[in-house]
């Protein structure tokens, strides 16, 4: 027994979930040694995760089986998503050191982190379905409860979040019903279902809404935004914005390569939702003012890109989904950790009351700024490399696919919306002058166990980009895909950089030279409107001001044109929120049941004669013929 | 071992009629006799596991009582006394707030005795009277508070329960004027030689109704939600936990299964009324704010999914439906207990009036979590692997669209259990709920126990994942058909 839990493969979901329950149970006065437990199993899960993932070098495979359901398997993909699992637990460990300091149960907080760990990595190598299955429902109770540490504000969000993620793991339950009882295998890897059968199809469907709630895709998104507005931002930098993309792309690769041969009419669906989710989502973040919220609707829209390089069927496709994963969650959790430490010191996360955080806070400015460029695609930083990928992999499959150019130009189009409204961020939140509320604060950098994983996941952003052929793609994502990677489009990252930064040097040497000594006065325009004087909450409109742009009052002009004023307002009514739709729906039907009930005893008895005599006529028709 | 069998009936009876004398001395006798005599009912359930037999009470012919111990009998033995152990610990604290302690007992544990009996008979006519005992003993709890709602619910349950008994009554009479005999094994094997007999289908057919109303199957189900949460919580806990199952679904399993035969008339039937019940009792429930009202409309959708996994008549589906009616009855007790000692505590249970008590009472808040995520079939608990089990046998059965109703209610279950939680536990606490405090250990020791027991059921199946073990038994028991049983 001993020997079983010490296997190597065992461990990383073992230690964990031990080192949590060691947390829990700590007397409150241990204070130090619990958050030394946290942060310590976390970066000794790391440890046995990378040892697994050297072992694997050279395209090996592990299995590990106990009993017919404790039945692992290792692979590359598993390998490569467990890395990044055990990173982001000691970096959001460490984090939270900082973030979470002084807040009431701390010992549950570190505990349920912990658990979220082992249980992940536990999901990602199990074998066995159902195995699989238990895995992903307890990851949505430590959701839950992680989620309700926001305190009783967060009491919705987290209700909503499981209640969404519990429903795809009830369907999920049914897709693997449906593959055993199609197949008589319960072992992930003995099962591959063509879509032969209506019955494959509604398997196929079932694991690919899990695997989209999960990573939070259109329609299955909106609880990102809630968890991402109410949760504690440590959990969202760790959770939605994370780990929650890890498992869900890793399901739905595994759903597309391997479990199931989709057919042609089930990836341009998904293609649909990727292409949708991108445009939709960036759209919705765009005219946010909470900074939460709007971190949150990006941890949406970036899934599109995953999803459309995973549904596109090809190899470097699936390549690219899976490098714009690992990617997406280094630079959105180090924006949602930026947005944390922001909280922490200026007190809020409205854009309309923050600005001028520059200089008060280079670390997080500078690592908000290289986070916010990798997200919108700017070379040479990561979030280019794998959104070239997709595309790449959208471009060669071509019309198998649908029709590709629709799919290439949403995936463009949101990249730049992407970057219109990080512009906002960085404008309201750091380089605006401040409104004056603000100016009264006095603000100063946050400690090192919260400027570090922001920082370090800033520079991983830029040495994945630069050095993407050399570090991640050859260690981590090409052993991961199903088939032979092309790049028909190679894109040297080192070179470029170089090229880049000589180009910003010229472009500085010329700004010295000339411009700067002799500025040229004119009236002020952006995107062709003439600016008036910026509305400035708690302040009388002056013309000193009349140069300022309020971070978020540009951004409201889309809300009021033309083609998409019926967009927000539908949005703002709900009507893509698929929790909303549904609870209308289900009480509709709940009201006229409620209204049958009236409490009358002659009702009732009326239908319990109805209901025999229903019965005793159906038992003599069937016996009877 | 058969020995012991008929004092599952007389221990109980016998501490009824002890703890119904009057006394003024010694206020605290009802409480230790009514735990001593479920303490003993437990343990001897316990060790009944693997014993099955024949035990005549009397040889007196036609009069005699025959009692028969099988697989099922025993596992529903093991769920009612040791759910009833349970709710007497903590009644011990709870009826606080009642005055009559001493009747208070006698009437539960009349009550205990008339399940054990039904759940022991082999005779249909002493399965009528049993069930009539554990019946009216019911209608007098229910009534126990004597306010205004109370009585208004007893006297629902009363009338509607005494028609299904009348129905019940009918069916045996018109089974003995066909067979000449009310043993059901002699009545089983009579009714296999001459089946389809129009009154042979008119006492089944009464048979089902009446004992689909004690087992508040929808169109059957109106009293259940003014009559469960009228009682004082612990029997609340009895009657959603236990008694629907003992009076209702065990009969209907053991008629349909051991009596009748299990045809596909009969098994669609079953499996129609749980589907039905499944879907409206949880679309009744999700809508309710008070917490009790809300757990007794879960009762009626959970022993939807009884029915339905039973009614598949395959071995899996037996083995799902019997072992979510365990589960079933692990968790909800444990939420009326939950109920109860929030009731106890902040003196409402007003989901609109509460709020905050996870940090004033995290005993109970911690349990009604993990019977939350039981109910609602989410990993580890043991609701999952039964839940789990009911969708694949109907998968396996060809019923894909009963899977995804399962499915759908499973989503909506887990929907008004974060309801509670929400609203209960993790909102914002109310002014008036400031001195709120953990409710005595009795009560907190009868929740950790039902706690612990929703893990370690569901670990039971771990162990024993290709034959569970007693579930399976008691499996065996039913799908041995006409002759299967214990001769």
């Amino acid at each position: 027994m001993m020997e079983m839990l010490l296997h190597p493969m065992i461990l990383p979901i073992t230690l964990p979930v031990v080192a949590g329950v060691v947390c829990l149970l700590l007397p409150r006065q241990l204070h130090k040694v619990r958050d030394i437990i946290a942060v310590g199993a976390s970066a000794v899960t790391l440890l046995l995760a990378l040892r697994l993932l050297v072992a694997l070098r050279g395209g090996g495979l592990y299995t590990f089986a106990a009993c017919p359901l404790v039945n692992l398997r290792l692979d590359a993909l598993s390998g490569f998503v467990m890395v990044a699992i055990a990173l982001f637990g000691v970096l959001s460990a460490l984090y939270s050191l900082g973030y979470m300091a002084g807040r009431e149960r701390l010992n549950e907080y570190y505990a349920y982190l912990l658990w979220t760990v082992g249980i992940s990595c536990g999901a990602v190598l199990a074998n066995h379905f159902l195995l699989l299955l238990i895995f992903w429902g307890m990851l949505g109770v430590t959701l839950y409860l992680m989620i309700g540490m926001g305190g009783s504000k967060a009491s919705a969000a987290a209700k909503k979040t499981f209640i969404v993620i519990g429903g795809s793991d009830c369907l999920l339950m049914l897709g693997i019903a449906i593959a055993w009882h199609v197949t008589g295998r319960m072992l992930m890897d003995e099962v591959t279902l063509t879509m032969t059968r209506k019955l494959n199809v509604l398997a196929f469907l079932c694991f690919t809404v899990a695997a989209l709630a999960k990573a939070g895709a259109m329609p299955f998104h909106s609880w990102v935004p809630d968890c991402g507005e109410k949760a504690p931002l440590s959990v969202s930098a760790f959770l939605p914005a994370s780990l929650d993309k890890l498992l869900g792309i890793y399901l739905l690769a595994r759903t597309m390569h391997g479990l199931f041969v989709a057919s042609y009419a089930l990836r341009v669906l998904l293609m649909l939702v990727g292409a949708a989710t991108v445009m939709c989502a960036v759209m919705m973040a765009l005219v946010q003012h909470d900074l939460r919220r709007l971190l949150a609707y990006h941890a949406v829209s970036q899934v599109g890109y995953m999803v459309l390089g995973i549904a596109s069927g090809t190899a470097i496709g699936m390549a690219g989904g899976l490098f714009h994963m690992l990617n997406h969650a280094m630079y959105k959790s180090s924006l949602f950790m930026c947005a944390g430490s922001v909280e922490r010191q200026a007190g809020t996360c409205d854009l309309d009351r923050l600005g001028g955080l520059g200089r008060a806070m280079p670390i997080t400015f500078v690592s908000c700024l290289v986070a916010a460029m990798a997200i919108s695609g700017v070379p040479p930083l990561n979030g280019f490399a794998s959104k070239w990928m997709v595309y790449q992999g959208i471009i060669e499959a071509g019309n198998q696919s649908g029709p590709w150019v629709i799919w290439i130009v949403a995936a463009m189009f949101g990249s730049a919306l992407t970057l219109a409204s990080f512009v906002k961020i960085l404008h309201a939140v750091f380089l605006r002058k401040p409104p004056a509320e603000a100016e009264r604060r006095n603000v100063s950098e946050v400690g090192f166990s919260m400027w570090f994983p922001t920082a370090f996941l800033g520079l991983m952003c830029l040495v994945f980009g630069v050095f993407w052929k050399r570090l991640p793609y050859t260690f981590l994502v090409e052993p991961a895909v199903v088939g032979e990677v092309t790049i028909p489009g190679l894109w040297w990252g080192a070179p470029a950089a170089l090229v880049l930064l000589a180009g910003i040097a010229a472009g500085l040497v010329i700004y010295a030279l000339t411009t700067a000594r002799k500025p040229r006065v004119c009236a002020t325009y952006i995107g062709g409107e003439l600016m008036e004087a910026a509305d400035i909450p708690g302040e009388a409109r002056s013309d000193s001001r009349d140069v300022e742009v309020s971070g978020v009052d540009f951004y409201r002009t889309i809300e009021t044109m033309a083609p998409f004023r019926g967009f927000y307002a539908a949005a703002r009514q709900k009507a893509f929120d698929i929790y909303d739709v549904g609870t209308k729906i289900l009480f509709y039907f709940v009201d006229i049941l409620r209204a049958a009930h009236t409490g009358l005893l002659p009702t009732y008895l009326t239908w319990l004669v109805a209901g025999m005599l229903f019965v005793v006529w159906w038992l003599v028709r069937a016996g009877g013929g | 071992m058969m020995h012991l069998v008929p004092l599952f009936m007389a221990v109980p009876l016998a501490g009824a009629f002890l703890a119904a004398l009057p006394n003024r001395r010694l206020p605290w006798l009802p409480d230790l006799l009514g735990n001593l005599a479920m303490t003993w009912l437990t343990v001897t359930a316990l060790s009944m596991v693997g014993h099955s037999g024949l035990c005549a009470v009397g040889d007196w012919g036609y009069l005699g009582i025959v009692l028969r111990l099988d697989g099922l009998a025993v596992l529903m033995l093991i769920a009612i006394n040791g759910i009833g152990l349970c709710a007497t610990l903590f009644s011990v604290s709870y009826m606080d707030r009642y005055t009559a302690r001493g009747r208070y007992y006698s009437l539960f544990l009349l009550m205990v005795a008339g399940m054990n009996g039904v759940v022991l008979t082999g005779d249909l006519f002493n399965l009528y009277v049993f069930m009539e005992i554990a019946a009216i003993a019911s209608y007098a709890l229910v009534a126990f508070g004597c306010q205004h709602e109370e009585l208004e619910a007893a006297f629902k349950y009363a009338v509607l329960g005494s028609v299904a008994s009348a129905l019940i009554l009918i069916a045996v009479a018109i089974l003995y004027g066909l067979t000449g005999n009310l043993n059901m094994t002699a009545v089983a094997v009579r009714l296999a030689a001459d089946t389809d007999q129009p009154a042979t289908l008119l006492a089944v057919g009464l048979l089902l109704c009446g004992f689909a109303l004690k087992a508040a199957l929808v169109p059957f189900h109106a009293w259940l939600p003014d009559a469960h949460p009228s009682a004082p919580a612990p029997v609340s806990a009895m009657l959603s936990g236990v008694v629907i199952k003992a009076l209702g679904i065990y009969v209907l399993c053991r008629l349909v299964f051991n009596v009748f035969g299990a045809t596909a008339p009969l098994l669609l039937v079953l499996r129609t009324l749980g589907t039905v019940s499944m879907i409206v009792g949880v679309m009744l429930a999700i809508g309710q704010w008070d917490m009790k009202r809300l757990f007794a409309y879960h009762s009626i959708s959970q022993i939807g999914y009884v029915a339905l996994g039973i009614g598949l008549g395959t071995p899996l589906g037996i083995a799902g439906g019997l072992f979510h009616m365990v589960n079933h009855s692990v968790f909800k007790s444990l939420l009326f207990l939950n109920a109860g000692a929030v009731e106890y505590a902040a003196g409402t249970r007003d989901l609109k009036r509460l709020g905050g008590l996870r940090g004033q009472m995290p005993v109970t808040a911690n349990t009604s979590l993990v019977a939350s995520m039981s109910i609602a079939g989410i990993p580890p608990f043991n609701g999952f692997w039964s839940k789990l089990l009911i969708v694949m046998a109907c998968i396996e059965a060809g019923q894909n669209w009963l899977a995804v109703a399962a499915i759908a209610v499973s989503l909506l279950t887990l929907a008004s259990f974060l309801k509670v939680q929400r609203y209960a536990f993790f909102e914002a606490a109310k002014s008036a709920l400031t001195g709120v405090k953990e409710v005595p250990v009795l009560m907190r020791t009868a929740m950790l126990i039902l706690a612990a027991l929703c893990i370690l059921t569901s670990l039971a199946v771990l162990a024993g994942w290709r034959e569970p073990l007693l579930i399976g038994w008691a499996a065996d028991a039913l799908r041995g058909g006409v002759f299967g049983g214990v001769q």
